[in-house]
């Protein structure tokens, strides 16, 4: 009984957490047509934004996490602006965009190692302390984190359900031609897209910085579950993506618990690859022609 | 209010449009007859921003669109009913709709215009909630025109309204649209044949090889059976 209350408890936190991740990473597929591999280096970004201020410059915890997504943010505005935007529309978009990730990705990380240096860092827990339930240990910083990513989650699904701006994006993912008939600016859309994945990223490595360790490996591993969870949800559906990321967040943590920790990542990429032979656009994939 | 000079436009290196030029005033109802593949939809398409013309002169109400994006040129009043109506597709029908009134004028009236719409198509108020996916093929069409009717067009360009559909539900299209024309809105419309043009158009050009091949008034060109014959096979 506590096995059991013990991993969905660690399901769930996973689950906000890779939600996070994976709903910036398939906006952008849905309305760029892009695999942003610089994903986890925006959660980087995050991390070290929130570290620096937190531990070097004293800043509490809350303006710091908030400091944290505006300015990765700021780093996504430049990429699109600076870089995307140059290639956008052009033949070659596809392989293109996939290097721009790669390049902005190393650039990013080799300044934080050359700024930070190697050492792996530490952060105060949000809030201290746990407690009991039976002899299931709880995280008082998990609860906030699991608050933290369930709030950012429903409050992007609700813009983007039901405001003007959020169907807009939808619109442009979905049948771009039509969009811009409507008189949708597809680039501003765009910028919007992309700055909003990447304050998810950045809220995202900001908020782990105080459950892990702070270290630059840590970008690329969210950036490996985010692919997981979003390929298993379908690019590109941000209900699938909500939905995949709990499934497998369940998943692995129900691997950890009853199977060991080794068995989880294994078992992670085992039940996608069984996924994608079922079903090969994912859980709530849409159909080929909205995925190319 | 729309006048279209010397147009040329294409894709890549190849050119579809040859210097077309052509004319809507006010509240008329001009239809561009042309077979399968002469540059129907090229023509709509450069005219509403989403291919750049690579020559001529693209005015409308005094405004050059020919140098303006596709937001913009809807902006002025020229609206683009797609070939093939493209609707969202894992949006509501209502979804759909409201994205026709994006521009910030038109969010501010969206809940007449709504009405109007649903006046108009009964059957979207019944599907509202509906995915647009799940729709029928006039169903789509119909969804396609009230979404452009959305927006505060004054001119309607329509791309092959029959396509697809069943004579019965071609009828009560271009009866809609010919409604649409009399309340005051000037409607472009392109077609593969004639059968529509009696009691609906005011003017008719003729495409071909995207050049301009013939011009004149619906009746003119009823009566001059033989030349569309010969054109139109
Ligand atoms: N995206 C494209 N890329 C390259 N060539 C194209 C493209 N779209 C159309 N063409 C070519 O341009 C020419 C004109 O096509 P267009 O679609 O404008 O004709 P249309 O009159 O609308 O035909 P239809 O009745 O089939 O809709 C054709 O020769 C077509 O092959
Ligand atoms: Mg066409």
């Amino acid at each position: 009984m506590e096995k059991l209350m013990q991993a969905i408890y660690g399901g769930i936190v996973y689950g906000s957490i890779f939600g996070m991740m994976a709903l910036g990473l398939t906006l952008i597929w849905g309305a760029l047509r892009m695999l942003n591999l610089a994903h986890g280096s925006l959660y980087l970004v995050g991390t070290y934004i929130a570290f620096t201020l937190v531990n070097i410059l004293k800043v509490p915890m809350v303006p710091a996490l908030l400091i944290a997504a505006l300015g990765t943010a700021v780093v996504g505005f430049g990429i699109q602006t600076l870089l995307l935007n140059r290639i956008l529309g052009k033949p070659g978009w596809d392989v293109g965009s996939l290097i721009v990730g790669v390049g902005v990705g190393m650039a990013i990380d080799q300044s934080i190692l050359l700024i930070y240096g190697p050492r792996v860092k530490q952060m105060p827990p949000l809030i201290p302390g746990i407690f009991k339930i039976g002899r299931v240990v709880i995280n008082y910083n998990y609860l906030v984190v699991v608050a933290v990513a369930v709030i950012s989650l429903v409050l992007l699904s609700v813009f983007l359900s039901k405001s003007r701006h959020g169907l807009a994006i939808q619109a442009v993912s979905q049948q771009p031609d039509a969009a811009q008939l409507m008189g949708i600016p597809t680039r501003t859309v765009f910028l919007i897209v992309m700055c909003i994945s990447a304050a998810l990223a950045g809220l995202a490595g900001a908020l782990l910085s105080t459950v892990y360790q702070v270290q630059r490996e840590s970008g690329a591993n969210a950036m490996v579950m985010a692919l997981v969870v979003t390929i298993f949800g379908g690019l590109g559906s941000v209900k699938g993506t909500i939905w995949a990321a709990y499934i497998v967040g369940l998943l692995q943590s129900f691997l950890m618990v009853y199977l060991g920790a080794g068995t989880a990542l294994p078992g992670v990429f085992l039940f996608m690859m069984l996924m994608l032979v079922i079903r090969p656009s994912g859980l709530f994939g849409l159909g080929e022609a909205q995925r190319l | 209010m729309l006048k279209v000079t010397d147009l040329e436009a294409g894709y890549g290196g190849s050119v579809v449009l040859h210097g077309v030029s052509l004319e809507v005033r006010d509240g008329e109802a001009v239809v561009i007859l042309g077979p399968n593949g002469h540059g129907k939809t090229t023509l709509l398409r450069t005219i509403s921003g989403l291919i750049r013309p690579s020559a001529g002169r693209i005015e409308f109400d005094g405004k050059v669109l020919s140098d303006m994006s596709p937001a913009d040129i809807v902006a002025t009043g020229v609206v683009h009913i797609p070939q093939g109506d493209l609707p969202f597709p894992e949006l509501t029908v209502l979804e759909n709709l409201l994205m026709g009134a994006y521009l910030p004028e038109a969010w501010k009236q969206r809940k007449e215009k709504l009405e109007q719409v649903y006046e108009l198509f009964p059957v979207l108020r019944e599907r509202s909630r509906q995915l647009a996916r799940s729709l029928s093929g006039g169903e789509r069409r119909m969804l396609a025109l009230g979404r452009g009717l959305m927006s505060n067009a004054k001119l309607l360009m329509v791309d092959e309204p029959s396509l697809g559909l069943a004579p019965f539900l071609i009828e009560e299209v271009y009866r809609k649209l010919h409604d649409i024309n009399k309340s005051g809105l000037s409607v472009l419309l392109a077609d593969e044949n004639a059968d529509h043009i009696a009691g609906f158009a005011d003017r008719v050009y003729l495409l071909e090889m995207g050049s301009i091949v013939g011009e004149g008034t619906a009746e003119d060109m009823l009566k001059n059976e033989a030349l569309l014959a010969a054109y139109l096979g």
